[in-house]
């Protein structure tokens, strides 16, 4: 007999997320993904000046900010005719890939250590290293103190929790100074980006911060303390627990999904736009030993919202997409659309990223048994952190270039004003995935804009055909032999660095009916 | 041996606060004794009641309504002191669906026993939808009964961000998003209730007020837009604008390549400094590095209450903010001599 449990609401992601599962001998059998808010900034879009929309569009989400900013801006460019200059590009590089740092950074440590590690083994700690034993001390005057919150409640450890005293001080030592790194890394961005969360510098054209030599020299020299933690601390825990404690989960694949994979490119090294960080592509029906990428094009990509909380529409492109909520909807579980490509429910993100750029250290970990799922997803995001630092050197490399020649340019001022109409689509690879903005413009305002975002790819609920979105199919067959302590099902999900405000910039209304699980 | 029944933790605690052990055990004795109970119970009872609940920090609960979580964000920007070292010493956060450990119903449970025993500093990040409570539902519940009834036993509100205090962008969505202290007078729950308004929430504002309130137990003074006066309220950015020179001098920048033009005023753009009371030109974002003016971007005044459907287009001066501020210029109202 299936048993249904409901995980709301799922924490220690940016957002509201409501997990449902169905239990049958110990695994999970179906899986629902439910975002639950909405605000409707696409909506209050229209109408508006289109430059208005970098700013609003990065209060999709406080979390990863101004991907959005990022995205949206290189829409208008194109709707605008805007080119904008090298300079412009770089410092744009530069901001975003500080932007990745405390993001990946923020994610393993802050959002998904505690759910591998039983941080209670601390007390056990036996060793005479004095800064873990000041760790130790700390958190056995909590527990005395009877006041462990936020650490806990928890779910209970289970069989993959690591429990070793060493390797968990050591990671909870970690935490508390990744914590502080990026802090600084987001200072790093701040330099051009004017504060965090939320850059004020990226507008259509280019950016607005003309650099001086004094922030290039802070820059790189914050730039070095985070490269020095990145393949100090960060990768050697990755690699630590991955290829450790983990490997069991990572070779068992939990968290798999479809093994259909989508990158749309992004972070250019020259001028021309010819060599990328992240190449674009697409993979469909992943043959770990035979990895076969398409071309991405992004007119393949529809959006369905049979089970989301708008008015019935046949699936369409982005361009033609709308905004009508139906909150009365029937079998609409969320305000989540369901878009897919060529018909095909992707994951987007770094592991998206790092197979269809057929990344040697994670194809070789896969060669090893490492099957892509949750713990492939980790190593995956350490290992393209690493390629975003590589690239921020070679970039602040050019605009020492650049910025010194006469002429230098950030902005293409001749393209400020909007075009009386225009059409644009910008993308970018956010840390959580390829994301799509999508503007129209008409009597220079806004006509229609639309968004398809990383969380929507990764956590969208059912198409037409009834096909499960990544998180839904990623969940299927996951171990759960206690439905009380569903630990596994969160793992699985924050393994995909969920971003719901991005999900739903439209709205998300839910009914009170319980719904009906259809036990298939 | 009276000593042993009382934790080491309280003694130093109630030392810190000017109390010495001996003190605190006189006044143990006098009051048993005055209520006829056995000292040993009292001291006992005492030190129970003190540490038991809150082991001498303040509980706090964060709820996040219609945010994007740069409030929460803009919290761990905080360095000196180290943000964990507020969230693990000073404050005991029993709920902040970002950081904390727990999720689904064992997340809810801590909430909710938390609600009940009361005495809480509640936080809100995100408006609140007033189009329809389906716009926001969580935890199995619409988020304005989460925050009204969590409202209802807190000793003070601290709304973060432009969203929580008057509604920020999604008031312009469809949704319809408004501030805590609009769905707080719809409710009739009279709460002191903090402004800490900009979009995001400067994580200097949030730190010094949440330091404010842990020192004396008070809300701090507050401006006529319900703000702390100690960052608000007093001078417009544009009377503090380090481009202000070039304001007076009549040079607007009109080229962000020009490097000439890099510090000139950014009003023709459609900067909103003149109505803008806030710190930040003095203050700055990020530890010092820089802020909004300082990258060449504009101050949309986002920690006022026309924020942002007054504001909009945000890049021309045409919106009717921007429209009073050169209807001001124009009356020789922005000027040194008059401002």
């Amino acid at each position: 007999m299936a048993k249904k449990i409901t995980i709301d609401p799922i924490t220690r992601i940016e957002g509201h997320l409501k997990i449902e599962v169905e239990i049958e001998d110990g695994k999970v059998k179906n899986a629902w993904s439910s975002g639950t808010m909405a605000r409707g900034f696409e909506a209050m879009l229209t109408g508006k000046d289109p430059r208005d929309a970098s700013y609003i569009t990065s209060r999709f989400c406080g979390v990863c900010y101004s991907v959005h900013q990022l995205a949206s801006a290189r829409a208008l460019d194109i709707a605008f005719g805007a080119k904008v200059p090298w300079g412009g590009n770089l410092i744009r590089n530069l901001v975003m890939g500080a932007e990745y740092i405390y993001d990946h950074l923020l994610h393993f440590y802050q959002l998904s250590a505690l759910d591998y590690i039983d941080i209670m083994a601390i007390a056990n700690y036996k060793g005479n290293d004095k800064e873990l034993l000041a760790v130790r001390d700390k958190i056995v005057s909590l527990v005395k103190a009877k006041d462990t919150y936020p650490l806990t409640p928890r779910y209970e450890p289970d069989d993959f929790t690591v429990k070793d005293p060493d390797i968990v001080i050591s990671a909870v030592n970690h935490y508390l100074k990744a914590l502080n790194m990026h802090v600084k890394a987001r200072n790093m961005g701040a330099i051009w980006g004017g504060r965090t969360p939320h850059y004020q510098n990226i507008v259509v054209g280019g950016v607005t911060s003309y650099p001086d030599l004094n922030q290039w020299a802070r820059f790189r020299t914050m730039l070095d303390e985070q490269k020095k933690f990145i393949e100090e601390v960060y990768i050697q825990d990755v690699v630590a627990f991955g290829t450790g404690p983990l490997w069991k989960l990572a070779t068992m694949g939990v968290g798999g999904g479809h093994y259909n994979y989508l990158a749309c490119g992004d972070f250019p090294l020259d001028s021309e736009w010819k060599k990328l960080v992240f190449p674009a592509g697409v993979i469909v029906g992943l043959d770990p030993s035979n990895i076969k990428v398409e071309t991405f094009d992004h007119k393949k990509i529809t959006e369905s919202v049979k089970n989301s909380w708008y008015k019935e529409k046949k699936p369409v492109h982005p361009y033609d997409g709308e905004q009508v909520f139906d909150l009365n909807k029937k079998e609409a579980y969320s305000f989540v659309k369901a878009p897919r490509y060529n018909g095909k429910a992707m994951e987007v993100g770094p592991l998206a990223r790092m197979l269809v750029a057929k990344n040697p250290t994670l194809i070789d970990l896969v060669k090893k048994g490492a099957k892509p799922g949750a713990v492939a997803r980790h190593a995956a995001r350490a290992i393209e952190t690493k390629l975003i630092v590589d690239a921020c050197y070679e970039w602040l490399d050019q605009l020492l270039t650049e910025m010194t020649k006469p002429g230098f340019k950030i902005h293409d001022t001749a393209h400020w004003d909007p075009p009386e109409t225009g059409i644009g689509a910008g993308f970018h690879e956010a840390p959580r995935g390829a994301l799509g903005h999508w503007v129209k413009i008409k009597n220079k305002k806004i006509e229609n804009y639309q968004a398809v975002v990383p969380s929507t790819w990764n956590a969208s609920p059912r198409c037409e055909n009834g096909v499960r979105g990544q998180y839904e199919e990623s969940l299927i067959g996951v171990p759960v032999p206690d439905p009380e302590n569903p630990i596994n099902v969160v793992r699985v999900i924050r393994s995909f660095d969920p971003c719901l405000a991005c999900a739903i910039h439209i709205i998300d209304p839910k009914t009170n009916e319980i719904r009906k699980f259809l036990i298939e | 041996m009276k000593e042993d029944i009382l934790s080491d933790k309280l003694l130093n605690e109630l030392e810190i606060y000017g109390v010495s052990r001996r003190d605190f055990l006189k006044y143990c004795a006098t009051t048993a004794a005055i209520l006829g109970i056995s000292e040993l119970e009292f001291t006992s009872g005492i030190a129970y009641a003190l540490e038991k609940p809150t082991s001498g920090k303040p509980a706090v609960l964060w709820i996040e309504g219609q945010a994007c979580a740069g409030c929460t964000i803009a919290l761990t920007q905080v360095s000196y002191p180290p943000i964990a070292s507020i969230i693990l010493d000073k404050i005991s956060v029993r709920y902040d669906h970002t950081i904390m450990a727990a999720a689904g119903h064992l997340a809810e449970k801590v909430y909710e026993d938390t609600v009940k025993q009361g005495g809480y500093i509640l936080i809100v990040e995100g408006a609140t939808p007033s189009a329809d409570d389906r716009f926001h539902m969580g935890g199995g519940m619409p988020f304005r009964k989460r925050l009204e009834e969590s409202a209802r036993n807190s000793t003070a509100v601290l709304a973060v961000g432009a969203c929580s205090a008057y509604g920020g962008i999604p008031r312009a969505c469809p949704s319809k998003g408004i501030g805590v202290s609009e769905v707080l007078n719809k409710a009739k729950i009279n709460k002191p209730v903090v402004n800490i308004s900009t979009c995001p929430v400067h994580p200097d504002h949030l730190i010094g007020t949440i330091l404010y309130v842990l020192v004396t137990g008070k809300v701090p003074e507050l401006d006529s837009k319900g703000r702390p006066a100690m960052y608000f309220g007093e001078v417009s950015m544009h009377d503090n604008c380090r481009r202000r020179a070039h304001f007076d001098a009549g040079e607007f920048l009109k080229d962000w390549n020009d490097p000439k033009q890099k510090n000139w005023c950014l009003l023709e753009k459609g900067c909103k400094g003149p109505v803008s009371y806030i710190d930040c030109t003095v203050r700055r974002w990020n530890e010092g590095i820089s802020f909004c003016l300082d990258c060449g971007g504009l101050c949309q005044a986002c920690g006022e209450p026309v924020f942002y459907d007054k504001v909009t287009p945000l890049y021309t001066a045409e919106s009717e903010i921007s429209q009073k501020i050169l209807a001001m210029r124009e009356a020789g109202l922005l000027m040194k001599e008059n401002s």
